[in-house]
């Protein structure tokens, strides 16, 4: 949790003066639905990070069957989420119905 | 730019809007953005006259809207220019929006508006509706009785709203057609001594600072919103003591003398009237003629509505045994945004308890004669002899129907 500023701590007319400050404002308190991996049936194909309006899916990297280098997904950050469900919803495992590598549920308030 | 004229002031026959349009040349803008309307229109057209004789070295964008043109203007100042633009009823309608916006942003954005009647019925001529409605946008208002007034508020209006402790945009206001479009001999200042006043515009934060770079208009929520509009409240308080010293330094440069309100025949005055812009010639005509049959009546005339000099206001009609306030707009329902201004300085800030009296006037360019103004000042008198203001309170004067 940042400080929040006093009026005369601000500069005048709300001009922002750091770049990509907007990695600090916590967006995941207005959420009330969660997508959830399930590791074990993601082919980490990266369809919900390019989704995500938020970069909310994070990645890491790891070696595929092939012995190469790629990203595969790691988590959500709740902290950015805003639980739109894009990534639920654009997930191929999802579309095929005989599994869910992202899960959809209600958030705990 | 080179053909700058040195000298001496010049004495010129020119017209409201004309002056104004001469200010901007003097001044000389980085960026003027605006779309023409009557009355405004002479300002846009004299100066379109100045880019195109390379008299100037503003960019000049013609802009298919108001609401363009506040939009451009708003740009510009936040990429770090020197921004002018004009208008007029309709048109400062139509820039509603963006008037908000300015000031929020804290950009110091300069207009040039010369009051006209808003629509309904259609109308081109003078009452102050358009200000008026705008008053809680957060400009400055600074209002002009003459084309003089208006030429002196422009020349002062870049070194009040670029003021650091101030940084908001400012309107001068003059009257349609009365002062815009009468010719005046006034005193036309020397362009290099205006630009000397006027000095330099230091950019704030711009947006075309690659090496810094910002973000200005982001969203604003429950969290800093009311923080970053107390900011801009005080701009505005700032803006009675800037406005004040700006005013003292034109007078020591220019030689005349201008205040947060001008105060006529006032220290003795048992009735005071209160006005807004061309109307207080007149006034100040007929309080001449009847100060020698020795009634004592004053005038107050407005010249900073925004921000209202409440307390100086209050103290400056202690004295006073009944205050008629004379609106050119009307709030309906309700009484008139000056009087309700006057009502609240006197009640706070004056020593005495003067009878208060609104009226409205003027509505669309209906003529306020002498005749009228001493007819004003009689009923004030009644009102005075008898202790009460009655059923002459909320008057609409020169109206046909009404007995006024």
């Amino acid at each position: 949790m940042t400080t929040l500023k006093t009026w005369q701590e601000l500069p005048h007319g709300g001009v922002i003066l750091e770049a990509g400050s907007a990695a600090k404002y916590e967006t995941g308190s207005w959420r009330t639905w969660k997508p959830i991996t399930h590791r074990e049936n993601c082919i980490h194909c990266l369809a919900c990070w390019e989704y995500c309006p938020e970069d909310a899916i994070v990645l890491e990297d790891g070696i595929d069957h092939a012995g190469a280098t790629r990203k595969f997904v790691k988590e959500v950050n709740y902290f950015h989420c805003k639980g739109c469900g894009l990534c639920v919803r654009e997930c191929p495992v999802n579309k095929e119905g005989k599994a869910v590598a992202l899960g959809f549920v209600r958030d705990e308030v | 730019m080179s053909n700058l004229t040195t000298g001496k002031p010049k004495i010129v026959p020119i017209t409201g809007a004309g002056a104004c349009a001469q200010a901007m040349r003097q001044i000389n803008p980085d960026v003027v953005a605006a779309f023409p309307i009557t009355p405004s229109t002479q300002i846009v057209e004299d100066f379109s006259t100045f880019v195109a004789n390379g008299q100037v070295d503003t960019e000049f964008v013609t802009v298919e809207s108001e609401h363009s043109a506040m939009s451009a203007c708003i740009g510009a100042s936040a990429a770090g220019g020197r921004v002018m633009t004009a208008t007029s009823s309709a048109g400062m309608a139509y820039m509603w929006e963006l008037l908000y916006v300015a000031a929020s942003m804290r950009q110091p954005v300069l207009m040039s508006l010369v009051n006209r009647a808003l629509t309904g019925p259609i109308n081109i001529h003078c009452d102050h509706s358009d200000s008026m409605g705008a008053r809680d946008a957060g400009w400055i208002q600074l209002y002009s009785e003459t084309n003089q007034e208006a030429y002196d508020n422009l020349v002062m209006a870049a070194r009040i709203a670029e003021h650091p402790d101030v940084r908001l945009p400012l309107m001068v206001c003059q009257d349609g057609f009365i002062i815009s479009h009468s010719i005046q001999t006034m005193q036309l200042e020397d362009d290099k001594a205006v630009k000397a006043f006027v000095g330099p515009h230091l950019p704030y934060h711009s947006i075309l600072d690659t090496a810094k770079p910002v973000t200005w208009g982001a969203l604003d929520l429950q969290d800093y919103y009311i923080e970053h509009k107390r900011g801009q409240e005080q701009g505005m308080r700032n803006a009675l003591r800037v406005i004040q010293e700006v005013s003292d330094d034109f007078a020591k440069t220019f030689g005349r003398q201008y205040n947060l309100f001008e105060d006529y025949r006032l220290e003795d005055a048992e009735i005071v009237l209160v006005a807004i812009n061309s109307v207080a010639g007149e006034i100040k005509e007929v309080i001449d003629e009847l100060r020698t049959k020795g009634e004592k009546v004053g005038l107050l005339k407005i010249r900073s509505f925004r921000p209202f000099p409440y307390e100086q206001i209050g103290q400056a009609l202690s004295n006073a045994k009944i205050v008629t306030v004379l609106d050119r707009s009307a709030s309906f329902g309700a009484h008139g945004p000056l009087f309700t201004e006057i009502s609240t300085a006197v009640y706070n800030y004056a020593s005495g308890r003067p009878l208060l009296m609104g009226h409205t006037f003027g509505l669309g360019g209906r003529e306020l004669t002498l005749r009228h103004i001493e007819h004003v000042i009689s009923e004030s008198r009644i009102c005075l002899d008898k202790g009460e203001v009655g059923n002459r309170q909320g008057m609409w004067l020169n109206v046909r129907g009404d007995k006024s």
